[in-house]
């Protein structure tokens, strides 16, 4: 088996206590809150592993930990063997590994910097990594890239606020793309947006996968869009992970309880089923 | 869309413009502010004389009534003189320049430091933000006033003799801009706060910026809106408290009169029966200062969609 990313036994702790002076005086003890408990699963190259579970089950924890943008209070997350967030890597081995790493954000609305036009929210990445020489190598990746995701070359010169949500959704698959990454997290890319265009997102990411051969960690709660999309799926709750399956074996038989009221609580996909 | 429009044309059709011109008040005010800024601007072309010539001043001049003819020379003046034989309507021109002068540089200054430490506080929080913050809430108790003028003193204590009255403007304006930095760091906190947690600002994490970077060039441009509207009432209270610290002899030196040590000038004479020396240079300042202010208020309203 080709993994491309492996997290083990990977840790969350967030420190949800009060400030000092408050707990000297009413005398409390410090308060911890495990977001993410021993959780460890692998994602094979150019494969899809959803994660699925309520809110709060630490979901979008393990992904910000999967691309750095959080340390893990415990375990590691080896990306081709590498350890993520081991601090003696160099920082050229940091700003390598980064680059294979990228995200597409949950909010179409949030996630695009609402001064910058559509050409330099593109460009940022380029720049920052200097993946193009010059202005006009800049501007022809940009409208590449523009084009790969279904938009035309002249929406470069737009803001975000005069895109639709899954326009905007399309914007920030095509950020991601920039750095030509290997690894894409998706926090909940559709749950914002119409069911219609919800498809399309969905295909256009599946297209970009066949096309690039990139692997995808996909976060979600929407089971049917995790039937669509994944290979394997893990269920989380809680912080720990209750079950791993691929993908029809989960839905099919699930084993644990959680996971078949999971199922049955999404009308859509219980009906497919049954 | 509009493509074709211009800007000037998509500016007139736009809801700004609108509630500018469904409000009088904003209007009148804004017209003040524009003449008066011109005049401080073009004061050497408008004034009719260089009240800081001390070779075109005549002291038989002094105290000239506002459009008689002076007893001795036979000259006429729109506001009068003072006791030097200063053209009252120049000296006030002057005046505006230096007031204006000082009141925009000390916002851009307080605004600065505010803006700064305001991002730095929201984007880093911890301690960071407190220490920042604890200086801020330390400064308001305060009067800022009173501020200036312990800086104004410090620096004076400073500074050589030969330089104080060279460097008194500069003076000013430090100690005017570092009492007003306190509602610039509190609002763009707050605003910073919102806007790091936003999914471009983890974007922009995700590349690999520094704080720095993110800060400047992602989280600045989105927390200006606020800082706009406070930087025109502050202009308002900078005025005054360049008046205010004129007024009180610690402000912009005499050969350089502020409408504030015009009014200080003026004070001496108020009840001897020379009212014009004083009232002038007062109007001047309450007109200046009113309609800056009633700007500021119209802004703040306009560009808070929760008012409409």
């Amino acid at each position: 088996m080709d993994e491309f990313i492996r997290i083990e036994h990977l840790n969350q702790r967030f420190d949800l206590s009060e400030p000092w002076l408050a707990r000297m005086i009413y005398r409390r003890p410090k308060k911890f809150l495990d977001a993410v408990d021993d959780v460890s699963f692998g994602i094979e190259r150019g494969k899809t592993y959803a994660l699925v579970g309520e809110s709060g089950s630490g979901k979008s924890t393990i992904a910000r930990m999967a691309v750095g943008l959080l340390t893990p209070t415990g375990g590691r997350v080896l990306i081709d063997g590498q350890d993520l967030h081991d601090g003696s890597l160099s920082v050229a081995e940091q700003r390598r590994i980064r680059q294979r790493l990228q995200m597409v954000f949950q909010s179409p609305y949030a996630s695009l910097n609402p001064r910058w036009r559509v050409g330099s929210i593109l460009a940022e990445p380029l720049r920052v990594f200097r993946l193009v020489d010059g202005p006009q190598a800049e501007q022809a990746r940009v409208h590449e890239l523009l084009e790969q995701v279904g938009l035309s070359a002249s929406d470069a010169r737009r803001f975000p606020h005069e895109f639709s949500g899954g326009q905007r959704q399309r914007i920030s698959i095509a950020r991601a793309l920039a750095s030509k990454p290997d690894f894409i997290v998706c926090d909940e890319p559709t749950s914002a947006l119409d069911v219609s265009v919800q498809a399309q997102v969905l295909n256009l990411l599946k297209q970009l996968q066949r096309d690039l051969g990139l692997t995808y960690l996909f976060i979600t709660h929407d089971l049917a869009v995790v039937r669509v999309m994944a290979h394997r799926i893990g269920v989380l709750k809680s912080g720990k992970l209750v079950e791993e399956q691929a993908t029809e074996k989960l839905i099919e038989s699930p084993q644990s309880d959680y996971t078949r009221m999971l199922i049955r609580s999404a009308p859509r996909i219980h009906r497919a089923a049954s | 869309m509009n493509g074709e429009k211009s800007a000037w044309q998509r500016f007139l059709a736009s809801d700004f413009f609108y509630d500018f011109k469904r409000s009088p008040v904003t209007i009148v005010s804004f017209v003040i502010v524009v003449t008066l800024i011109l005049m401080a601007i073009l004061a050497d072309l408008v004034a009719p004389t260089n009240p800081f010539d001390p070779g075109s001043l005549n002291l038989m001049n002094g105290f000239t009534p506002p459009m008689e003819p002076n007893a001795f020379t036979g000259e006429t003046f729109l506001l009068g003189t003072d006791d030097q034989g200063r053209d009252l309507l120049s000296a006030i021109i002057y005046g505006l320049r230096v007031s204006l002068f000082v009141g925009l540089t000390a916002v851009i200054l307080a605004m600065f430091i505010g803006v700064s430490l305001g991002l730095l506080a929201g984007y880093r929080g911890g301690w960071v933000d407190a220490v920042i913050m604890r200086i801020a809430d330390i400064q308001v108790t305060f009067p800022s006033i009173l501020i200036a003028v312990l800086i104004f003193g410090v620096a004076r204590g400073l500074l050589p003799p030969d330089l104080r009255d060279e460097l008194a403007i500069t003076v000013l304006i430090v100690a005017i801009g570092l009492s007003e930095w306190v509602p610039f760091a509190r609002t763009v906190r707050g605003t910073t706060m919102v806007e790091k947690e936003k999914e471009y600002v983890q974007a922009a994490r995700l590349i690999g910026l520094g704080s720095s970077q993110i800060m400047v060039r992602h989280i600045l441009p989105n927390v200006l809106s606020p800082v706009l509207v406070i930087a025109t009432i502050t202009l308002a209270l900078a005025i005054i408290a360049e008046a205010t610290l004129s007024f009180l002899g610690v402000g912009a030196p005499p050969t350089e009169p502020s409408l504030g040590t015009l009014i200080r000038i003026g004070q001496d004479f108020l009840f001897s029966g020379e009212w014009w020396i004083l009232l002038f240079p007062a109007v001047t300042l309450l007109a200046l200062a009113l309609s800056v202010n009633l700007l500021g208020d119209w802004l703040r309203d306009t560009l808070n969609p929760r008012l409409k």
